[in-house]
């Protein structure tokens, strides 16, 4: 919970902190969803009724003392009957109250907030999910959810002690007594202006902070990532040194912090404790005017006292309610993103030949188009190989054919329908790929396959796993299908791996197939049986193939040649090769390769 | 006016606390570490941060009864101003104050120094240990402990400690005034406590299952979510929604049922004991209890005054307790890392220098060497031999896990050997410092590492000595100089963190560089070639080249056409070397190697969809 309180997100601008209490509960409410937010409000209603009639219930304590010293017992019994009247009810409202959090509503409501999050996952561009890391997203969906809405009525609780009960007890003193109430009334609001004054410093001061952080954990990371090159290189205790001075730098920036922060602190304190002492003083001084009796002004001692202490913490509370809203807001954003649009009317294509059609695109970030005026058919059942320097826009090609973001300008079609006009979940059964990085679940190699096609038969899942060249190895494994992969995983061979994610596509039987660079980083053993299952997956399909080795791609029905997101060439290789252009240099640096040996 | 305790914001009774660290806590089973011992190297900084603090709790205690003391003074003479006792009550106060905030001024001073200690302690740990310790535990995983552990002590030592001092000293001395003060009121204020307290020890009594329970439910969410969010492309391209989506919201599903499960068996007596803890019920029946009591002609107003300013003292400065329990539980998780990681033991390095030179000795020889990785493991490597002469190419061939990178790793002492040696010119590596072992040897690794600075001191890492001349001729020799040259600021250009801005073949023609300025006589490569993009790959070769001539070569390969003309291969598998030998005798012998350069072969000449029937294609050909 400190953590929380002392680290709110440093790049948060400063805000003014009344008109921003609307807002969170309204992104509270949307949190907790229509279900829950009616409930939300009453229950926040009844901790700011709590709040209040404990605040008037410690003002009952100046009658009632008053009385009982002056040896008027009556009247002091009522005044009691009446302050545990009010203590009661605002335990009971309380208790009431706080029935949100334990009867396991509030879990409830991010419970379903988070099945909410994670269908929106679903829908938003992949060029917007792919942007932020994924742990950060992990942060968000998971931690956020939990620390902000979790804490949140315990958060706000508190904050209404400390600023809603010392409001209604200096005005219930007013009524015992204006002038002590009045002070109290100068003194309590006082401490927002100071807490505004403070904020921004105090934002600097993190702002600065988290930057030397961030430098030192980067340094501290280059140094044990490296430390091998530095060890074979005999430099690991130079280099040691000056992560040393990284360390002294980042201990110096928060002593210097700290010293800065030292003193508004005295300040902040020395105005709220003298203030509530002047208080006193004036109390001492009505009492020796004879305006005030000495036990009222012992009442409202113990009153003071006990509101004092939920005020010296506010400062803390409020930095945790900041953090709270930062992460409401992050979460708002992400249910406000909306899903790539559905043009009308729905179409499906019934045939698979692929058109660019004078495509452009650029990334929300970049500055200069990731592809410029790209056009190529590709015909049904056709193989296409894209090949380029790498940053050339290849895989961007592939990924608009699978609309993870839609081209500004010209169009993706398939069988002459536009991207845009089939729906998400249609277009995915259309294509099938096969990435690089391979993919598998934390569920059992079954499960892994069959998730190409969960309708599928045993026996089509089987065949699947033949053609896939998995059969062999999937029986060896400890449990067979049934093996949990999650615990295997890192066991079984990247050919292994990308075999399986071959027996899925060639299960789920797509009439367009996408491989992207499927079988670098594999070693021998394990390509031989790669291309094997890939065999059985491009045969009858329209193939797009991104390949970095040529030879692999000399029977493609076509090479598109690819440079800076335009088409530079396009033909079959022996035509590539008799044109002599980019293609035919890229063969001949290749080929030289190929015959290079250790020998000298 | 003082105030009874800066109290941490109360959490919430019933939520257990969060481990947010998905790595296990599997540290704290091994051995149960105290936050406590590690402030050891800020020991004395500390104790006088709660020493002060301590000091504050007793000022705010004497505020109490100095207030007391006014109201006693104005009953009896109520036109006189108590000016001592009031003077003592401002006095006081200042004092509380300040005295609060210089124990939280030491602490944190303390727990800064402690912080930069405790991280030089543990890099220049890192120094000494295996490197193979290093890459088990993985430099991220290791970098966490020395930044983000580090970091989690704040909390404990900077906020925690001068709050301990308050919880402990305020409950007695508040006892003891509230006794002084009046027995039977006392007795009341502690019937509440003690009422409060033992509800809340019910609430806690099957805590540590439910913080378990909690821990295990939370982190299968955190996995299902990384899954859910890493995999998205193939969430989206294959799995109509149901599985992985289904996985997510069974996880969602157990942290519910968990926290559901908490709410029923602890909530009732975590919310009632939050209830009777808080200052009101306290206040109300001592107010009560006192009428009654004056009522009676049996209570001074001045005694029940000092009572109803101190009885609510001992409940509050205690909660923060059950927050600091929390607070301490997840620090030590860190606490046990980093004690783990300082437990690490060290190499043992050699004290010789470098080996004689005896010319008859070859270069480098593994003498039935065998090596686990751990002691419940099988050998990587069973009793290998081999000799590698001066000046001659050794490859080491295999399947993948058949030991030929163990080899390689071996030879910088990533790990010493369980049984036989390596010897370096016939001296035991062991018997050589480290320096020693490694002004023999170069390394080019797999992924080459480059440093966040500028590419010549990238470079010049291999010898610091090196003039600019030096570092451009090898630059030049790894084919690196005209890409270099061809960079806005040339050899002054900073790479990047990690190199970032840099491809990956150039990358690893830097890191040949800088092996070329080394100029050790022996070079051991492990897979350099494998990352590097085919555009680059032209130049890779010739940069590698270089660096081979003239040196003895150890070299891990996968593409075995490269290994053709080697004076040796070795071939591996399992552990063990299987054949040795020429690459023509070896495939002549029709056995393992002759099988994986068939293999190789064959995947050499495959071409995607051979056997298809050409499609016919529209495009035109663009010039």
């Amino acid at each position: 919970m400190q953590t929380l309180a002392k680290e709110p997100r440093a790049d948060r601008p400063a805000r003014r902190g009344a008109t921003s209490f609307a807002t969170t509960f309204r992104q509270l409410a949307e949190s907790v969803g229509p279900e829950d937010a009616p409930g939300l409000r009453r229950t926040l209603a009844g901790l700011i009724a709590a709040a209040a009639l404990q605040g008037f219930g410690l003002a009952a304590i100046a009658p009632l003392f008053t009385a009982a010293a002056v040896g008027e017992i009556r009247r002091a019994l009522l005044w009691f009957a009446a302050m545990a009247a009010l203590m009661a009810a605002a335990s009971a409202l309380r208790w009431w109250a706080q029935g949100f959090d334990f009867d396991g509503r509030m879990v409830r409501a991010t419970w379903r907030l988070r099945g909410r999050l994670g269908a929106k996952l679903r829908e938003i561009p992949l060029e917007q999910l792919q942007d932020k890391r994924a742990g950060e997203l992990n942060a968000m969906v998971l931690g956020n959810v939990d620390e902000n809405l979790l804490y949140a009525l315990t958060v706000l609780n508190l904050v209404f002690t400390a600023i809603v009960t010392p409001l209604c007890a200096a005005l219930g003193i007013v009524l015992f007594d204006w002038r002590l109430g009045l002070l109290l009334l100068l003194i309590f609001p006082a401490i927002v202006p100071l807490y505004r004054w403070r904020r921004p410093a105090l934002g600097r001061g993190k702002r600065i902070l988290g930057a030397a952080h961030q430098e030192a954990s980067a340094d501290v990371l280059e140094y044990t990532q490296g430390l091998a090159i530095l060890r074979a290189a005999g430099r690991a205790g130079e280099k040691a040194e000056r992560l040393s001075q990284t360390f002294r730098k980042l201990e110096a920036i928060q002593v210097f912090g700290h010293r800065k922060g030292a003193k508004p602190n005295i300040i902040v304190a020395s105005v709220v404790e003298l203030g509530l002492v002047a208080v006193l003083g004036v109390g001492v001084w009505l009492v020796v005017q004879g305006e005030l009796h000495p036990a009222a002004l012992g009442a409202v001692f113990v009153i003071v006292v006990r509101l004092s202490e939920p005020l010296s913490t506010f400062i803390l509370y409020t930095a945790m309610l900041e953090v709270m809203e930062a992460a409401l807001e992050r979460i708002g954003a992400l249910l406000a993103i909306r899903p790539l649009s559905q043009r009308a009317p729905e179409v499906m294509p019934r045939t698979h030949d692929i058109r660019f059609d004078d495509v452009s695109f650029s990334y929300a970030q970049a500055e200069v188009p990731t592809i410029r005026a790209f056009s190529a058919v590709l015909p049904e059942r056709s193989l296409t190989a894209l090949v380029g320097p790498s940053g050339c826009g290849k895989t961007t090609l592939t990924r608009l054919l699978l609309r993870h973001f839609d081209p500004q300008q010209g169009a993706v079609t398939i069988g002459g329908v536009d991207l845009r006009q089939i729906p998400a979940e249609r277009l995915n059964s259309l294509v099938s790929v096969v990435f690089q990085d391979v993919y598998l679940f934390n569920d059992t190699v079954e499960a892994n396959i069959r998730m190409g096609r969960p309708e599928a038969t045993e026996a089509e899942v089987r065949a699947a796993a033949q053609a896939a060249q998995c059969l062999g190895f999937i029986e060896r494994l400890p449990q067979g299908w049934q093996t949990p992969l999650g615990e295997i995983g890192g066991r079984l061979s990247g050919g292994e791996r990308q075999r399986i994610s071959i027996a899925r596509a060639l299960l789920k039987d797509a009439p367009i197939v996408v491989l992207d660079e499927p079988t670098a980083a594999l070693d021998t053993e394990s390509e031989l049986a790669v291309q094997r299952a890939l065999d059985a997956l491009v045969a009858r399909k329209t193939v797009i193939v991104i390949a970095h080795r040529l030879s692999t791609i000399v029977g493609a029905d076509q090479i598109l040649v690819i440079e800076d997101g335009a088409l530079a060439q396009a033909g079959r290789h022996e035509a590539l090769l008799a044109a002599g252009g980019r293609y035919a240099r890229m063969w001949a640096a290749q080929g030289a390769v190929k015959h290079w040996t250790v020998a000298r | 006016m003082a105030t009874t305790g800066q109290s941490v914001p109360q959490g919430h009774a019933a939520i257990p606390p969060q481990n947010d660290d998905p790595r296990t806590d599997a540290a704290t089973r091994r051995r149960r570490a105290s936050p406590w011992r590690i402030l050891k190297p800020v020991q004395g900084q500390i104790r006088f941060a709660m020493a002060i603090s301590a000091g504050s709790a007793l000022f705010g205690l004497a505020v109490m009864v100095l207030l007391m003391g006014v109201v006693q003074r104005l009953l009896e003479a109520p036109d006189q101003v108590p000016w001592p006792w009031f003077a003592g009550v401002a006095l006081c106060t200042v004092g509380a104050y300040v005295a609060r905030l210089g124990a939280f001024n030491q602490a944190h001073y303390a727990a800064f120094r402690l912080e930069r200690i405790l991280r030089e302690g543990l890099a220049g740990r890192l120094a000494r240990v295996s490197l193979g310790y290093v890459e088990t535990q993985g430099a991220g995983a290791l970098a966490k402990v020395i930044h983000d552990d580090v970091k989690a002590l704040h909390v404990f030592v900077a906020d925690s400690t001068p709050l301990y001092a308050r919880a402990y000293v305020t409950p007695v001395v508040t006892l003891v005034l509230l006794v002084a003060l009046d027995l039977r009121l006392a007795l009341v204020a502690l019937a509440v406590l003690a009422l409060g307290y033992g509800i809340l020890t019910r609430a806690q009594r099957r805590r540590r299952d439910m913080v378990r329970a909690y821990n295990a439910a939370r982190e299968k969410v955190s996995a299902a979510v990384v899954e859910y969010v890493q995999a998205m492309p193939v969430v989206r391209n294959f799995d109509s929604g149901k599985m992985s989506f289904g996985r997510y919201q069974a996880a969602l599903d157990g942290y519910l049922a968990v926290m559901l499960d908490w709410y029923r068996a602890a909530g009732f007596p975590a919310r009632f004991s939050w209830l009777v803890l808080s200052p009101m019920p306290t206040l109300t029946l001592v107010l009560g209890a006192g009428l009654w009591l004056t009522a009676l002609g049996d209570l001074a107003p001045a005694r029940w005054l000092g009572v109803l300013l101190l009885c609510t003292g001992m409940a509050e400065s205690m909660m923060p307790m059950m927050m600091l329990r929390h607070m301490i539980e997840k620090v030590a998780l860190s606490v046990a890392r980093i004690e783990e990681v300082m437990a690490a033991p060290e190499l043992d390095a050699g004290q010789g220098g470098a080996p004689a030179a005896d010319p008859a000795a070859p270069a480098l020889s593994f003498e039935g060497v065998t090596f686990s990785y751990g002691p419940d493991l099988a050998p990587a490597l069973h009793e290998i031999s081999f000799e590698v002469a001066r000046g001659s190419v050794t490859a080491l061939v295999g399947p993948s896990g058949a030991g030929k990178t163990t080899v390689a790793r071996l030879i910088p002492r990533f790990w010493d050997v369980d049984a036989g040696r390596i010897a370096l010119g016939g001296t035991d590596i062991r018997a050589m410092s480290t320096d020693a072992l490694l002004q023999q040897v170069a390394f080019v690794f797999q992924e080459s590492f480059l440093f966040a600075d500028t590419i010549a001191a990238n470079i010049r890492i291999g010898r610091p000595g090196a003039s600019e001349a030096e570092v451009i001729a090898a630059a030049r020799a790894a084919q690196a100089h005209g890409f270099i040259e061809a960079l806005p600021q040339g050899y002054d250009t900073p790479v990047g963190e990690r190199g970032v801005f840099l491809s990956g073949g150039q990358r690893q023609r830097i890191a040949i560089a800088r092996a070329l300025l080394q100029n050790r006589p022996i070079l051991v490569l492990d897979e350099a070639t494998a990352f590097a993009d085919p555009e680059n790959e032209a130049e890779l070769i010739a940069a590698l080249s270089a660096l081979m001539r003239g040196r003895t070569v150890i070299m891990v390969a996968h593409r075995l056409a490269t290994i053709r003309d080697a004076d040796q291969i070795l071939v591996f598998d399992r552990g063990r070397i299987a054949e040795r030998g020429r690459h023509a005798e070896l495939v002549a012998q029709g056995g393992l190697y002759a099988r994986l350069w068939n293999n190789y072969e064959t995947a050499q000449n495959w071409s995607l969809g051979g056997a298809r029937s050409p499609a016919a294609v529209p495009n035109e050909e663009v010039a």
